[in-house]
């Protein structure tokens, strides 16, 4: 018996169709890998398996889970206990008001049906597993990224579904967290079965199995993942792997000017009274970039706020050898869309910063080009624009105020590989060409091998 | 916890010394003289002339000036005096601590009754939207649109005239606390139903709520479990905004259903020209404002302790 097979499975919006017919078919211990771009309709699949899209949108096909066909209504029950998901942003999937420890003990006992005191065994053992016994008492908002994915993935686990779904697991996770999200997820698949969806071509290796490769909700490629990631046939999925930053060409130095632009020593940084990082030597030249790597909740975006004078230093000094405004020094967030307001057009935002520091306007036209944005697309607001385009919007806003420093906080973090690879480069070329010095946060060594100088390591 | 209450005494001093000064300079502002108002409330407005006017100024020492009775005033609130009342004589205190009692039982009353009309229509509207949620975002437009002493007319016309249920004004039983709670119940719920709503829609079609489910709860779980705590935050805030509101329709609502309370004496007190029992009212209005906002605020914070330490 087959624990989840699936015949011509669509999903519509009215009478366009979102995503064409997929088939599978899993046993016991039998993995699959879904590899495509974001927005291409992976996210859907899943949560068409799930039955849980919205009601705008509609299915059609059948789901077999477990020897049963059952309808989306039906396989609610199955939730947790049966078939489980992992939720791609873990920061916005556990309670605001409750602790860790509390949301993990919950699962063991309304879930699994463990006695309260079994229950809050299981919680404790398996976030001393995670490295979180110190966290289980935080609530999200004290939990960095990578720490509330750890407790995401456990929850969802804790049900002990035997179908486990995980949407882009690994977004935003460092390298030795990746591998260790990955290895939780194989060890998890040994009892079950697994359905990985991702666009990091790394995790994809590692996880290994059958391999879906889908674009625009279309199969593109499809059969075991080694041969297809050692003899891609369809020129989308070369594409892909070519975009994985092993691959990138090595960088070009930039033109060192030797002349300081910042000079930081023996800083402490963090928030209150507790120490993320201290004792913090290392200087930054104009026209320089630097990557910043550091596990998951070591401070690199809190670094930032310090460098920018948004928060204060514990202690320490950061000493500015150049005179310039304080716009001058700036940011590129994470998550663009969290950056832009939606509620109007991205001309109306763009005109705003015009006007604020009187910008000469012949500048926009060059600029956008080079970044490879269309007039166009400034009449659309934030949600009508792609992650790549609106990332590429905040870089526009950004240099067109010269800055002579640039935090880039995982600036692509949440692009796919392709868009990655391109902005990540326009924004180290762009800045280089206009004398601005960049701190470069990534997760990614490969990715800062390939962009950067050197690297600052706020792990030592 | 220690720093929140002190900072929440020192309001309170503030605004009763605010208050009591504001109200005292506003009715001396009034035009009339005050000696044949004060005489006119204790005699009758047939019986006054010249002469009652004189022996009542002569008596209540109203022809010294505005500083010193405000001085003396003052003085008098420090030793908690808060003088006679110049109609009755009787000490204001005694009967402010009377009214208080009324007071207090009709906004309990009127605050639990709106929560009881709120929370389950406002969930209510927010799981099943369609139809319920228009007919009650009619409902409530229409009952906020209107002042609240329409909604106790109707009241009474309806419970009280049309189908004899209830007693149209007074106090002394249960059944007399009905209309005037359930008018000002009302007139609460027609705002915060909707704002349960918005919240549990927000809570809802969140991703931890999605989540909670998706890792296995049932719904009614879930919502114990998530919903119902991050439901409240908001809606007990809210709740503390309203407070407003309820003074205010305290006010009105005594004076409608003829109910002893502070809202009721302060209207009579104002056309009596009683300033001591005038200043003891609103004062003690400002009073009940400060502390209930401060229950509330400590309510917020165990329920979102995302704010940090009380301060």
């Amino acid at each position: 018996m087959s624990l989840i097979h699936i015949e011509n499975l669509t999903v519509w919006a009215g009478q366009t169709e979102l995503l064409a017919p997929m088939s599978l078919t899993l046993e016991k211990g039998q993995r699959l890998t879904i590899l495509g771009q974001t927005g291409s309709g992976k996210s859907l699949l899943a949560q068409a398996i799930m039955g849980n899209l919205p009601s705008s949108l509609r299915t059609e096909g059948k789901v077999t889970l477990f020897g049963d066909e059952v309808n989306a209504k039906q396989r609610q029950r199955f939730w947790g206990h049966r078939i489980s998901m992992l939720p791609q942003e873990p920061w916005n999937s556990l309670d605001p008001l409750m602790g860790a420890q509390p949301q993990l003990q919950e699962t063991y006992q309304l879930v699994a049906g463990q006695s309260a005191g079994e229950a809050r065994q299981s919680a404790d053992y398996t976030l001393a597993l995670q490295g979180l016994s110190d966290s289980g008492h935080k609530r999200v908002d004290q939990l960095s990224g990578g720490m509330a994915q750890r407790v995401a993935i456990a929850c969802a686990m804790a049900g002990g579904a035997s179908v486990l779904l995980a949407d882009e697991p690994t977004k935003g996770l460092d390298v030795s967290r990746r591998d260790q999200v990955v290895e939780q997820l194989l060890t998890q698949s040994e009892q079950g079965t697994l359905i990985t969806i991702t666009h990091d071509v790394a995790v994809a290796r590692k996880i290994g199995g059958h391999m879906m490769v889908i674009k625009a909700g279309e199969l593109v490629e499809e059969g075991d993942a080694e041969q297809i990631l050692k003899a891609p046939q369809h020129a989308f999925t070369q594409a892909l792997i070519e975009a994985d930053p092993v691959n990138w060409p090595a960088p070009e130095p930039s033109t060192q000017t030797d002349k300081r632009l910042l000079d930081v020593e023996d800083l402490t940084i963090g928030y209150g009274t507790s120490a993320l990082t201290k004792h913090l030597s290392f200087t930054l030249d104009e026209g320089e970039v630097v990557g910043v790597v550091g596990d998951s909740g070591c401070g690199k975006s809190t670094l930032g706020d310090t460098l920018l004078g948004v928060q204060q230093p514990l202690g320490g000094r950061i000493k500015r050898q150049r005179q310039a405004a304080v716009q001058q020094w700036q940011k590129l967030y994470q998550d663009p869309t969290a950056a832009v307001s939606r509620a109007v057009s991205l001309r109306t935002l763009l005109e705003d910063t015009i006007k604020l520091h009187n910008i000469d306007r012949a500048r926009i036209a060059p600029l956008m080009q080079q970044l490879g944005l269309t007039d166009a697309l400034l009449n659309r607001n934030s949600e009508g624009v792609s992650g790549g385009e609106l990332q590429r919007f905040c870089m526009l806003r950004v240099l067109l105020l010269d800055p002579v420093f640039l935090f880039a906080d995982e600036p692509t973090s949440r692009l796919d590989p392709v868009t990655q690879r391109d902005v990540s480069k326009l924004l180290v070329d762009v800045a280089k060409q206009n004398g601005c010095a960049v701190m470069l946060v990534s997760h990614d060594p490969d990715l800062i091998a390939k962009r950067c100088d050197r690297v600052i390591n706020l792990n030592h | 916890m220690r720093a929140l209450l002190l900072k929440r005494l020192l309001q309170l001093v503030a605004v009763s010394w605010g208050v009591g000064t504001l109200t005292f300079f506003l009715m001396r502002a009034l035009p009339g003289d005050m000696a044949y108002r004060i005489a006119a409330s204790r005699y009758g407005m047939d019986a006054v002339d010249n002469r009652a006017a004189d022996m009542v100024r002569a008596e209540l020492g109203l022809d010294q000036s505005a500083w010193s009775a405000y001085w003396q005033w003052f003085t008098d609130l420090l030793s908690w005096n808060l003088g006679n009342s110049l109609v009755s004589g009787a000490p204001v205190t005694e009967q402010i601590w009377h009214m208080l009692g009324h007071s207090v039982l009709l906004a309990l009353a009127g605050i639990l009754l709106s929560i009881l009309i709120a929370v389950p229509l406002g969930l209510a509207s927010a799981f099943k939207g369609g139809w319920l949620d228009r007919v009650l975002l009619t409902i409530s437009t229409a009952l906020r649109a209107v002042p609240v002493f329409v909604i106790g007319l109707l009241a009474v016309i309806m419970f009280a005239l049309e189908w004899n249920l209830l007693p149209v004004a007074g106090f002394g039983t249960p059944a007399h606390l009905v209309l005037p709670a359930l008018t000002l119940a009302l007139s609460l719920a027609a705002i915060s139903n909707r704002v349960v709503h918005t919240e549990a829609r927000r809570v809802f079609g969140s991703s931890f709520f999605e989540f909670a489910r998706m890792k296995g709860l049932s719904p009614s779980q879930a919502f114990m479990r998530h919903g119902a705590r991050n439901i409240a935050v908001p809606v007990v805030a809210f709740l503390g905004i309203q407070l407003i509101t309820v003074v205010e329709g305290v006010v009105m609502i005594e004076s409608l259903f003829s109910w002893p309370g502070i809202g009721h004496g302060l209207a009579h007190a104002i056309f009596a020209r009683d300033i001591p029992l005038i200043q003891g009212a609103a004062l003690m209005m400002g009073v009940l404002f400060v502390v209930m906002n401060t229950l509330v605020d400590i309510a917020c914070h165990y329920l979102d302790p995302r704010g940090g330490q009380l301060s």
